[in-house]
C-alpha cells in the first residue's frame, strides 16, 4: 500500500509539470497575441494623414472678425489670431500651397515667443490636435525646411508623403534701363521727387479668376524692386515716407493714408530688418507689403489703389520721379493727382508703375515641384 | 495495480488540460492574424495617395498661359512610344523624399481612351518595369483634357492609370 501511494505522487507531479508547461508556453504567447491588436501604429498613420491633408488641402483659419486678415499675415506680437494651420492657397486648390504659408509655417522657435511660433505648443494647438511627437519636413528646391522633433530610429511612427506645387509671389523690379524707357526720370532737377505705383485690384481679380495665378494682395504678400538708385549720384538721398491712396467710384471718393505699420516698413540696400522712415537710400529700395496693408483699404468699393513714395535729394538733381503730387506730397488730393473716379479725369503728368499680368512689368507667380512629410509618433 | 491506473489517469489529464490549451492559443492566434493583415491597408492608401497627388501636380500648369505637362506628355506621345519624359518626372516625384534618402517604388501607366469607332482603347504610356502578376499594386488615375490625340484635334478626356508598388 506504500509503494502504491509513491507511485501515485510521481504520476501526479509529471501531468502537472506537463500542464504547467504548456500553461507557460502560453502565457509566453500572449504579448505576441496582443501585437495584431495593438492599434497604436494605426492611430498615428491616421494622425499624420490628417496633417498632411491639413497642410495640404486647406488654406488654415484665423479668427473670425472683421477685417479678415490671412492667418500667415499676423505678427509674432498676434499669432494667437492664427488658429489654424494650413498651406493651401484657397481650399479650392489642393495640393497647392502659398510661398507665404511655407515661409510663415517653418518659422519656429523652441523659446523665444516673440520671433516665431513656439514648438511644440503653437503646432499642437493649430495643427497636431493631440499629444504626439512630430516631424513636418518639405523638400523646397533641394532644399529641406523642418519643423519638429527627429524622427524615432527604433520605433515605429505614422507617415505620410504628399507632392505638392508652391506658388511663388509675384514681384517686379525697376532698374535703370526700365525708368529710362518708362521716362520715369524727370528732367526737373529739383529737392523732392515722388514715385507712385498703381495696383488696379479690381482688375487684377478678375482678369484671372484662378487663385492658383492670381496677384491677390490683401492675401499674398508682392515685392517691388527699385534698385540702380546710385546712378543718380547725390551725397544723400532718403526715402522720407510712403502713403497709399484708395479710389472708389460710387459714390466716388479718393483718400490717401500714412503708412504706419512696421510689418510693411521697406528693405532698404540689402538689409534683412524692416526700416522706418525716414531712411538714408544709397542703392535700392525693396517694398513688401504684408497683406493686412491692402486688406485695411481694400472694402467698401475700393478698386484702384496708388502706393506713393517721397524721395529728398541733398541737392536739386534728376531722380526717379513719375507723378505730379498736387497740391505736395504732403497734403496730396489723389484725385487731381492721379485720377478722378467720379469724372474718369486722369492727371497727364502722372505716370505710375502698374502692378500688372504683363510679364514686362511683373513677374507672375509660378508653381514649383516640392514634396511635404509628416511623422507622427 | 489499482494505485497505478490511479497514476495514469492524472497524467492524462494533465496531457488533455496541456493540448487543450495549446489548441486554444493556435486558434487565437490564427483569429487576431485577421487584424495584423488589415494593417496593409495603410501602406495601400499612402501609396495610392501618393500617385494621387504625383498624377495631380503633373496636371497643374505651372503658369496661367501654359499647357500642363501632363496635357503636353499626351498629346506628343504616339501609341506605342514609350514617353520617357513622363517616366521621369513620375519617378521623380513619387520617389523623392526631404531626406537624402530615395523610395524604391515601382509604376506602370497607361492612357485610355474613347476611339473613333466609339471603343474604349488604351496604351501603355510608361513603365519602369513589366508586371509579373507577383506585385502587391495600387491603383491612382486622373482624368486629363486634351485638345488633340493622335492627329484628332478634338478636346476630350481621357484616363491616365497608374499601377503602383514598392519592390
Amino acid at each position: 500500500m506504500t509503494d502504491d501511494s509513491g507511485a501515485l505522487s510521481i504520476d501526479f507531479i509529471a501531468g502537472f509539470t506537463i500542464f504547467l508547461l504548456a500553461f507557460i508556453w502560453v502565457l509566453s504567447m500572449i504579448p505576441g497575441l496582443l501585437i495584431g491588436l495593438q492599434a497604436y501604429t494605426i492611430d498615428y498613420d491616421a494622425v499624420a494623414y490628417r496633417t498632411g491633408v491639413m497642410l495640404v488641402e486647406d488654406p488654415g483659419e484665423q479668427v473670425v472678425a472683421y477685417p479678415y486678415y490671412p492667418w500667415q499675415s499676423y505678427g509674432d506680437q498676434e499669432k494667437e489670431k492664427a488658429i489654424r494651420f494650413g498651406l493651401a492657397v484657397s481650399k479650392d486648390t489642393p495640393n497647392i500651397l502659398l510661398q507665404d504659408k511655407v515661409n510663415r509655417f517653418f518659422c519656429v522657435t523652441t523659446s523665444d515667443p516673440a520671433v516665431g511660433f513656439v514648438y511644440p505648443k503653437d503646432y499642437k494647438d493649430r495643427l497636431i490636435f493631440g499629444d504626439y511627437r512630430f516631424n513636418i519636413s518639405l523638400l523646397d528646391q533641394g532644399q529641406t525646411l523642418s519643423v519638429g522633433d527627429v524622427r524615432p530610429v527604433n520605433t515605429s511612427y505614422g507617415y505620410i508623403r504628399r507632392v505638392v506645387k508652391i506658388k511663388s509671389d509675384s514681384n517686379a523690379t525697376i532698374d535703370n534701363p526700365y525708368m529710362t524707357t518708362h521716362s520715369f526720370i524727370k528732367s526737373d532737377p529739383v529737392l523732392t521727387h515722388v514715385f507712385s505705383i498703381h495696383i488696379n485690384n479690381s482688375k487684377l481679380l478678375g482678369e484671372i479668376i484662378n487663385p492658383a495665378y492670381q496677384i491677390d494682395p490683401p492675401r499674398e504678400q508682392m515685392t517691388i524692386n527699385i534698385t540702380d538708385l546710385d546712378d543718380f549720384l547725390q551725397p544723400t538721398v532718403t526715402l522720407t515716407a510712403i502713403k497709399i491712396c484708395t479710389m472708389v467710384k460710387n459714390p466716388s471718393s479718393a483718400t490717401c493714408y500714412p503708412l504706419t505699420s512696421s510689418l510693411s516698413y521697406p528693405y532698404v540696400d540689402g538689409s534683412n530688418t524692416r526700416t522706418s522712415m525716414p531712411a538714408p537710400v544709397n542703392e535700392n529700395i525693396s517694398l513688401r507689403f504684408n497683406p493686412q496693408y491692402f486688406n485695411d483699404r481694400i472694402s467698401a468699393g475700393v478698386g484702384d489703389i496708388f502706393i506713393v513714395l517721397r524721395f529728398d535729394l541733398s541737392n536739386p538733381g534728376l531722380f526717379l520721379n513719375n507723378t505730379q503730387a498736387l497740391p505736395d506730397f504732403d497734403t496730396m488730393n489723389a484725385e487731381t493727382t492721379f485720377f478722378n473716379p467720379g469724372t474718369g479725369i486722369v492727371n497727364p503728368n502722372t505716370t505710375p508703375f502698374d502692378y500688372n499680368y504683363y510679364p514686362e512689368n511683373v513677374t507672375q507667380p509660378r508653381l514649383r515641384d516640392a514634396v511635404l512629410e509628416v511623422a507622427v509618433w | 495495480m489499482v494505485k497505478n491506473d490511479g497514476g495514469q489517469l492524472y497524467t492524462i489529464e494533465g496531457f488533455a488540460a496541456g493540448l487543450i490549451m495549446i489548441i486554444t492559443a493556435y486558434l487565437v492566434v490564427n483569429a487576431t492574424s485577421v487584424y495584423t493583415a488589415g494593417d496593409t491597408h495603410i501602406n495601400d492608401m499612402q501609396l495610392e495617395a501618393l500617385g494621387s497627388d504625383a498624377l495631380r501636380v503633373m496636371d497643374i500648369p505651372v503658369s496661367n498661359d501654359e499647357h500642363s505637362l501632363m496635357q503636353d506628355i499626351i498629346e506628343d506621345t504616339d501609341i506605342g512610344v514609350n514617353n520617357l519624359t513622363f517616366g521621369t518626372t513620375f519617378s521623380s516625384l513619387v520617389n523623392n523624399k526631404t531626406g537624402s534618402s530615395r523610395d524604391h517604388i515601382q509604376f506602370t501607366a497607361n492612357v485610355s481612351y474613347r476611339s473613333t469607332g466609339d471603343t474604349i482603347d488604351s496604351y501603355l504610356l510608361n513603365n519602369t518595369r513589366n508586371l509579373s502578376g507577383g506585385e502587391h499594386s495600387v491603383r491612382a488615375t486622373k482624368w486629363v483634357i486634351v485638345d488633340e490625340l493622335h492627329g484628332n484635334v478634338q478636346p476630350r478626356a481621357v484616363l491616365v492609370e497608374v499601377l503602383l508598388w514598392r519592390d
